[in-house]
C-alpha cells in the first residue's frame, strides 16, 4: 500500500509539471510515454479499489496532501481529486496540450497520422498518433451522426444514459451511501447548467435501459424517487417528450407514469380558455404544452397503461361535474379534455 | 546587383503553383462546407476531396520551400484562416491522408525559434487549434457526465461511434418496406452507404460497411450508391482495406468494376511469375474468386466473358489458358461444395457453350475408368470435328459457325484436363490410331486458323510426332547426335518458318519421357531435349512442365 500512495503521489506531482512546468521542454518520447503509462497505473488503481471504502479513504488523505504541497508551491494548481483519477490519461494530455513548453516535436509524436501499432517504446506502450486517433474517431462520428436512425433519443444520449446508471449502480452498490448517489446526480445536474434539455434526455435514456438485473432496479427506483423531488425539473421533462417516448417511460415505470399523470391534471388545471385562439392555454411561466399536446401525452399515458384511463376518467367526471356538468366548450377544461380524449 | 536579376526572373515565373485563384476557391469552398451540413454539403465535400489531397499536398510542398514562416504568412495570407476551416471539417480530418497533409502544413507554420510577435501568435494559434481539436467537448452534457462519473473522453467517444454504428447496422437490418407513401425504405440505405463513402478504410465502420454490402437485395431499387462501391473498391486494390469474405463477394456481386478488378489483378498476379501448378492452384482458390462464383451463377458469368476477351486477343497464350483451367477445376470443387444448398443446374454456368459437349468436357477424367477415355476422346474429337466442319461449310464470314466454335473451344480451355489426357493416349498408343488425339491437340492450340492452315498444321504435327515416335521407339540408345540435333530443328524457329506451337512439342517429348516405358538414358535425353526448347517457352510453361518432369521422373526412378 505504501508503495501505491507513493506512485500515487509523483503521479499527481506529474500532472502538475505537465500543465504548468517549463521542465516540460526536456521531455522526450521516452517521458511522455512513461508519463502516461504512470497516468495508467492510476486508472487501474481507481478501478481496483474505489469500492473499497477503507483504501479510498486513505487514497484520498494522501491525494489530500499531496494537493495541499503542491497548492503552497504552485500559484493557479488545479488538484486532482479521486474520482479524476479514473480519467487520469486525459488529464494529463489537456495539461500536456494547454502547456506551451511541450516541445513541438511531442506534439508530432501525438498526432502523427500513421496508423499506430501498439508497440513498446522500451518499456512503455507507445504513445504516437493517440491525438489523431482521437480527432479521427470524433469525425466519424460527426460524418455518421446525421443520419437517421432506430433512436428516439440518440446515439450520445444513450450511451450518457448509459453512463448515468453505471456510475448510479457502483455509488449505491456500496451499501446506504445513499447521500453520494444524490451528490453525483446534483453535481451531474449542475454541470448540465445551460443543457437541461439534454439532461432530461439523458434521464429518459438512463430509465429505458434495461439490464433486467436488481442492481439496475434499485438505481432506477432511486433515480425516479430523486426525479420526484425535483418537480420543475420533472414538468420540464414532461413537457419535452414526445408522446412515444413518455408512453415507453409509463410503460417501465409506474413512479413516473403517476407523476407525469399529476403533471398533466396540474397543467390542465392551470390552463384558461382563450377567445382568440379558441383554444385553451397555459398561461403560467414556466414549462408547459398545448392543449393538443396534452392529450397527445395522456393517450401515450393510457396507451401505456389501459388501466390508468379507467382511473382518470371517473376522476374528470367529477371534476367536470364540478364545474357545472355542462356539455359546452370552452367552459371546463376537465369536460373540454374528457371531450378530446373520447371519454 | 543587377546580373542577378535575370537569374531571379525564372523562380518568379514557377512560383504561381498557387495561385491566389485557388486559394480563393478553396476558402469559398471551406466557408460553405462549414456553414451548412446538408446532405448536399456532404456530396460536395466529397466530390471535391481527391483534388482537394492534391491541393493539400502543393500547399504542403510550397509551405515546407519557404525559409520562414514570415515569408508563409506574406505569400499565402489566406493560409491560416483556410487550414483553421478546413481542420473543423469533419469529412477532411476523418481521413488519414487529408489530415496528414492538414497537419503536415500546421506543421510548416509552425516555428522553432519565433523570431517576431507574428510567429509567436502563429505558434500560439497552432497550438490553440491542435488542443481543440482532440480536446475540447463542444456538448455540455457530454463533459459535464465524463468528469461525474470518471470515463476518460477517448473511450466515451469510442462508446458513442459504436452506439451510432449499432443503432444504423439495425436499420441497414431491417428489411425492404413499403411506407404508406409508397416510398421503399430502401432510400435510407442509400444515405447510409453515401455517407460512408468518406470513411471507407475506418475500422469502426467496417462492421457497418460489411452489413450494407450483404445486405438481402429485395427490391428494385438500388439500395448501394455507386460511388460508395467505388471507393471500396479503389480502397481494397489499395490494400487500405479490409474485407471479410461474404461482404468481398457482395461487394463483386454489386459492384462489375470491383469484380473486374479482382479478375485482373488475380491474372497480373500469376501470368508475371512462374508458377507450379500446385501453387497456381492455391493462388485462384485464395482469390475467393471460384467461391464467389458458385454463389452467383452471374459472377461465374462475368469472370468467363473477362477470361474470353482476353483469350481472344491472345489465344497462344499458354498462362491464360492454363489460368481458364485451374479456375474452372477450382469453381466446379466449390460448386460441388455448395450442391445441396442450390438447385441451379450446370447449364446455367455455362449458357453458352454447346449442350452435347457440356457434360463429357466437364466430367473428369478420373470419374471414369481409365479404359473408357480412348472412346470417350475419339467422340469428344470427331464432335469437335464436326463443329468446325459445320462453320467452315456455311459462309466465310458467318458469326453464328464461327461463335460455335470459339464457344466449344473455350469449353475446351476450361476443361483442358482432357487435352492432357490426349497426349497421354497419344505417346502410349503405338500402332493403334492416334490421329483424333492429334486433331484435338491442334484445335486446342490452334482453333482459329481456317481449316486449310489447320489442315497444315495437323500434317506438320504428324510429322513431328512421327519423328518423335521414331525417335525413342528404337533400339538404339544413346541416341545419335543427328538425331537429337534433329529434334532440336523441330522446335527451335527456322528463319522462314514459325515456329511449331513449341509447347505442343516439348508436351508431346514430356508425356513420352513419363508415359513410355523408356530407359533412364532415354528419359534424360528427352529432358536435354526439352532443355534446347525451353527458351522458346513462356517462363511459367517451363516451370510447369519442369515440375511435371521432376515429379514424375523421380517417381520413374524410385
Amino acid at each position: 500500500m505504501e508503495a501505491v500512495l507513493k506512485n500515487l503521489a509523483s503521479t499527481v506531482e506529474m500532472l502538475a509539471v505537465a500543465a504548468q512546468s517549463d521542465a516540460l521542454n526536456h521531455w522526450d518520447k521516452q517521458t511522455l510515454s512513461r508519463a502516461f503509462h504512470w497516468a495508467r497505473y492510476c486508472e487501474h488503481v481507481f478501478s481496483k479499489f474505489h469500492n473499497n471504502a477503507a483504501i479510498r479513504r486513505i487514497m484520498e488523505k494522501q491525494l489530500q496532501l499531496t494537493n495541499q504541497t503542491l497548492r503552497d508551491t504552485i500559484p493557479g494548481y488545479t488538484e486532482v481529486s479521486f474520482s479524476d483519477l479514473p480519467r487520469c490519461q486525459h488529464l494529463l494530455l489537456v495539461r500536456l496540450l494547454n502547456n506551451p513548453e511541450l516541445p513541438s516535436s511531442l506534439m508530432k509524436i501525438l498526432f502523427d497520422t500513421t496508423r499506430p501499432v501498439k508497440t513498446m517504446h522500451g518499456d512503455y506502450e507507445d504513445v504516437t498518433g493517440l491525438c489523431s486517433h482521437i480527432v479521427q474517431c470524433k469525425s466519424v462520428y460527426k460524418v455518421l451522426s446525421p443520419l437517421a436512425d432506430m433512436s428516439a433519443l440518440g446515439a450520445d444520449a444513450e450511451v450518457q444514459g448509459e453512463m448515468l446508471m453505471e456510475r448510479l449502480e457502483a455509488l449505491l452498490n456500496q451499501g446506504s451511501e445513499t447521500c453520494r448517489a444524490e451528490q453525483f446526480l446534483g453535481s451531474v445536474l449542475q454541470g448540465c447548467e445551460g443543457a437541461l434539455q439534454q439532461f432530461c434526455l439523458v434521464i429518459a435514456a438512463a430509465l429505458l435501459t434495461s439490464k433486467n438485473c436488481t442492481a439496475q432496479t434499485a438505481a432506477h427506483d432511486f433515480l425516479l424517487d430523486w426525479l420526484q423531488k425535483k418537480h420543475s425539473l420533472l414538468q420540464y421533462m414532461c413537457s419535452l417528450l414526445s408522446p412515444t417516448l413518455l408512453k415507453d417511460l409509463a410503460k417501465e415505470h409506474q413512479k413516473l407514469r403517476d407523476a407525469s399523470c399529476n403533471v398533466l391534471k396540474k397543467w390542465a388545471s392551470e390552463m384558461e380558455y382563450s377567445l382568440s385562439d379558441g383554444e385553451w392555454v397555459l398561461t403560467s411561466t414556466g414549462p408547459g404544452v398545448s392543449f393538443k399536446k396534452l392529450t397527445e401525452l395522456f393517450l401515450a399515458l393510457f396507451d401505456a397503461s389501459p388501466s390508468l384511463r379507467g382511473d382518470v376518467e371517473k376522476e374528470l367526471n367529477a371534476l367536470k361535474i364540478s364545474d357545472g356538468d355542462f356539455d359546452v366548450t370552452g367552459l371546463s377544461v376537465w369536460g373540454d379534455l374528457l371531450s378530446a380524449l373520447n371519454m | 546587383m543587377s546580373e542577378q536579376q535575370p537569374l531571379s526572373q525564372p523562380l518568379q515565373t514557377e512560383e504561381p503553383l498557387l495561385n491566389d485563384q485557388e486559394m480563393q476557391f478553396w476558402l469559398d469552398k471551406a466557408v460553405a462546407w462549414g456553414q451548412a451540413d446538408s446532405p448536399d454539403t456532404q456530396k460536395d465535400t466529397c466530390l471535391h476531396m481527391s483534388r482537394l489531397r492534391d491541393f493539400l499536398h502543393q500547399l504542403l510542398t510550397q509551405v515546407n520551400s519557404m525559409s520562414s514562416t514570415t515569408e508563409t504568412m506574406k505569400r499565402l495570407p489566406f493560409l491560416g484562416q483556410l487550414l483553421g476551416r478546413l481542420c473543423w471539417n469533419p469529412y477532411i480530418t476523418v481521413c488519414d491522408t487529408s489530415r496528414g497533409l492538414l497537419l503536415g502544413c500546421l506543421w510548416g507554420l509552425y516555428s522553432e525559434r519565433p523570431s517576431n510577435a507574428v510567429e509567436k501568435k502563429a505558434n500560439q494559434w497552432i497550438r490553440k487549434v491542435l488542443c481543440q481539436l482532440s480536446t475540447e467537448e463542444d456538448e455540455t452534457a457530454a463533459q459535464a457526465l465524463m468528469k461525474c462519473t470518471g470515463v476518460p473522453a477517448k473511450e466515451y467517444h469510442l462508446k458513442v461511434l459504436r452506439k451510432k454504428v449499432a443503432l444504423l447496422q439495425e436499420n441497414v437490418g431491417q428489411s425492404c418496406t413499403l411506407f404508406n407513401s409508397q416510398r421503399c425504405s430502401c432510400d435510407r440505405i442509400v444515405d447510409i452507404s453515401k455517407a460512408c463513402i468518406p470513411i471507407v478504410t475506418c475500422p469502426e465502420a467496417s462492421s457497418l460497411i460489411s452489413l450494407l454490402l450483404q445486405r438481402p437485395v429485395a427490391c428494385v431499387t438500388e439500395a448501394l450508391s455507386e460511388d460508395f462501391l467505388n471507393a471500396l473498391t479503389s480502397a481494397y486494390s489499395r490494400q487500405g482495406l479490409a474485407l471479410e469474405e461474404q461482404a468481398l463477394v457482395s461487394l463483386w456481386y454489386h459492384s462489375f468494376y470491383s469484380l473486374e478488378e479482382a479478375v485482373l489483378s488475380l491474372l497480373q498476379s500469376v501470368i508475371t511469375t512462374g508458377l507450379t501448378p500446385q501453387k497456381l492452384e492455391q493462388q485462384v482458390a485464395q482469390s475467393l474468386l471460384p467461391k464467389a462464383c458458385a454463389q452467383h451463377c452471374s459472377i461465374f458469368l462475368v469472370v468467363n466473358d473477362i477470361f474470353r476477351s482476353i483469350l481472344k486477343q491472345a489465344e497462344g497464350n499458354e498462362s491464360v489458358k492454363t489460368l481458364v483451367q485451374t479456375f474452372t477445376k477450382c469453381f466446379l470443387r466449390e460448386l460441388a461444395l455448395l450442391k445441396p444448398q442450390t438447385s441451379i443446374s450446370v447449364k446455367a454456368f455455362f449458357p453458352q457453350s454447346p449442350s452435347s459437349l457440356l457434360v463429357p468436357l466437364l466430367t473428369m477424367p478420373s470419374e471414369m475408368p481409365q479404359g473408357a477415355w480412348r472412346n470417350h476422346l475419339n467422340w469428344l474429337s470427331s464432335s469437335l470435328q464436326r463443329l468446325t466442319e459445320e462453320e467452315e461449310e456455311g459462309d466465310g464470314r458467318s458469326t453464328r459457325g464461327h461463335h460455335n466454335v470459339f464457344e466449344a473451344w473455350f469449353l475446351l480451355v476450361q476443361c483442358a484436363h482432357w487435352v492432357q489426357v490426349a497426349v497421354q493416349l497419344l505417346v502410349t498408343s503405338g500402332t493403334e490410331d492416334g490421329d483424333p488425339f492429334l486433331w484435338l491437340l491442334i484445335f486446342y492450340h490452334y482453333p482459329t486458323k481456317r481449316w486449310h492452315h489447320r489442315a497444315s498444321q495437323l500434317a506438320r504435327a504428324k510429322e513431328a510426332w512421327n519423328h518423335i515416335r521414331t525417335l525413342f521407339s528404337g533400339a538404339a540408345h544413346p541416341l545419335p547426335s543427328d538425331r537429337l540435333q534433329s529434334l532440336g530443328t523441330l522446335v527451335s524457329p527456322q528463319p522462314e518458318q514459325q515456329s511449331f506451337a513449341p509447347s505442343l512439342t516439348v508436351s508431346l517429348l514430356v508425356n513420352v519421357a513419363v508415359f513410355c516405358q523408356l530407359p533412364p538414358s532415354g528419359s534424360a535425353e528427352v529432358l536435354q531435349a526439352v532443355r534446347k526448347t525451353v527458351s522458346l517457352l513462356s517462363f511459367s510453361d517451363y516451370c510447369s512442365i519442369q515440375f511435371l518432369l521432376n515429379a514424375k521422373l523421380s517417381m520413374h526412378n524410385a
